[in-house]
């Protein structure tokens, strides 16, 4: 049967991309975009860097500019909630009711911020969307203290645009450096440092055991005494938003918590596939599934995604990638270190400009660089090519990395 | 859109050339930045064609030769946005396009006009 309607729930990076893949792979039918959200959808990344510290403003933000969705006739639902799905008929419901009928359907809802349970006040904040933003941008002031709750890359970006505010801020991590179970010890206390020199005040190894709110502030508990402050971030990481799903059959993936996917991104129901954050998606170079909170990865997805839902057959394998700015350093990381048998440093972490390589059997699988992006322009070639490469050759400076991975040329 | 032609001169202007680099120092497959009467100018020898476009990055101003130049492809080092280096349009994203100035080669020197 020909697809003439495919229906997105969701309003964030993937949902953008999946319909400009749905127009561009030149799909003639209709597309609707259902978006709790009361905006177009925009790029979070500046959400947590240039935005809160005034460098981009919320008109900079669009995916699309607001006349892209006339012009290619994508219907934009915003302020609207899908209560539901029933598979069998095909049809979204919305909330008040009303049946949106769909051929394909991409799930596409994202996920919302860990919250601390019990605690609400207009003192104690979460950064996900636009709005949660701008309520942070306007607690972001000289003289009224910060204090972070997690040293994730939230967490982190965050205290460095406070930093550039100048605002006191303080970031409570509960492992012995920012960015641990990401990046490892070695890189996380590097990136502790550079916060740290910065005027952050870091505590790390620090579990919080209570938060008590009140008019004028927020007294926070920790296994090592207590803290006040006049804002509390909490960016503890994300929940997949999966209610929709809760009834319809569609598996759920125990690991991460998100809609499991094949590696077409279709769910366990044909005809209903997800992307970006909220897809455990069945990644072929890493043999599970694998759920990706990254903007790159939204945007990569939901296009792969919008592709299959007309019948490409594509599995979806682009290596992970994603980026950082704190300061200005610039962070990236290409590939996956999990299961790594050796790491090489490239550079000098002291000098605060190196890379770390992670191999299995001599191959390199994920590349992190701290600025030094060509390392991972000529690194993410290496990883493709499955180029056989030395510990040597990757210290040695003097060897460039993209000739490397060219077969027939030196590489030096 | 010929980018040359969408920055050409009304009529009545008349266009200033300004030395950028000599040709024998721009290989093909090359790029560098120099610095054209105050603006930082890229310079690109795409397959034998002479390109000069700002040299920032659109999304963040980040210097584009700290990037990669492979294939007719720019990527910028920083967020690895890339553009077509023969038209300077986004290739990722694609809503986005360097700025472009011309540039020309006469008697071995690449001329660049910056506004």
């Amino acid at each position: 049967m020909p697809v003439s309607r495919c229906v997105i729930v969701g309003g964030g990076a993937a949902a953008s991309a999946a319909a400009a893949s749905l127009r561009g792979g030149g799909f003639d039918g209709s597309v609707v975009i259902i978006s709790a959200e009361d905006v177009a959808p925009y790029a979070r990344p500046p959400l947590s860097k240039d935005f809160l510290t005034g460098e981009q403003v919320a008109t900079e933000l669009p995916l699309h500019p607001d006349e892209w969705y006339a012009a290619n006739d994508v219907e934009l639902r915003l302020s609207t909630r899908a209560d539901s799905i029933d598979p069998d008929g095909h049809t979204v419901v919305l909330r008040g009711g009303e049946r949106v009928g769909y051929d394909r359907l991409l799930l596409a809802t994202g996920g919302a911020p860990r919250r601390l349970a019990g605690v609400v006040s207009d003192r104690v904040l979460y950064l996900r969307d636009l709005a949660d933003a701008e309520v942070l941008a306007k607690r972001m002031v000289p003289g009224e203290p910060l204090v972070v709750l997690g040293g994730g890359f939230i967490g982190c970006e965050v205290a460095a645009s406070a930093r550039k505010l100048g605002v006191e801020v303080t970031v409570l991590e509960m492992a012995d450096v920012p960015l641990q179970r990401v990046l490892g010890a070695e890189v996380g206390a590097v990136v502790g440092d550079i916060h740290r020199d910065q005027g952050v005040t870091l505590r790390t190894g620090e579990m919080v055991e209570s938060v008590q709110t009140s008019g004028d502030g927020v007294l926070v508990s920790t296994d090592h005494g207590t803290l006040e402050c006049a804002t509390l971030l909490v960016a503890v990481g994300l929940t997949p938003s999966t209610a929709l799903v809760a009834g319809t059959g569609i598996s759920i993936d125990g690991n991460s918590g998100g809609i499991a996917v094949d590696q077409y991104c279709q769910t366990s129901i044909p005809d209903i596939y997800a992307a970006g954050d909220v897809a455990a998606h069945d990644h072929p170079g890493y043999g599970r599934r694998i759920r990706v909170e990254h903007h790159d990865n939204a945007l990569k997805q939901g296009a792969a995604a919008a592709r299959n839902m007309l019948g490409a057959q594509e599995p979806y394998a682009d290596l992970h990638w994603f980026w950082s700015d704190q300061y200005h350093h610039n962070l990236q990381l290409v590939g996956r270190t999990e299961g790594c048998d050796q790491t090489v440093l490239r550079g000098s972490l002291a000098e605060r400009s190196f890379s770390v390589f992670s191999l299995v059997e001599g191959r390199i699988r994920a590349v992190f660089a701290f600025d030094r992006g060509m390392d991972i322009i000529g690194g993410r070639r290496l990883i493709r090519a499955e180029t056989p490469v030395t510990a040597e050759q990757l210290r040695d400076e003097s060897v460039n990395l993209k000739r490397l991975a060219t077969p027939g040329r030196s590489g030096t | 859109m010929n980018d040359a032609l969408s920055t050409a001169p009304a009529s009545n202007a008349i266009t200033t050339w300004t030395a950028a680099m000599e040709e024998g120092e721009l290989w093909e497959g090359d790029m560098s930045g120099v610095v054209v009467e105050g603006t930082n100018v890229l310079l690109m020898n795409v397959d034998g064609q002479v390109r000069a476009y700002r040299n920032r990055c659109p999304h963040q101003e980040w210097a584009l030769d700290e990037g990669d130049f492979e294939d007719g492809k720019l990527t910028c080092s920083r967020h690895l946005w890339e553009f077509d280096a023969l038209t300077g349009k986004g290739v990722n994203p694609t809503d986005c396009a360097l700025v472009s100035f011309p540039a020309k080669v006469e008697n071995g020197t690449i001329w660049v006009s910056v506004p």
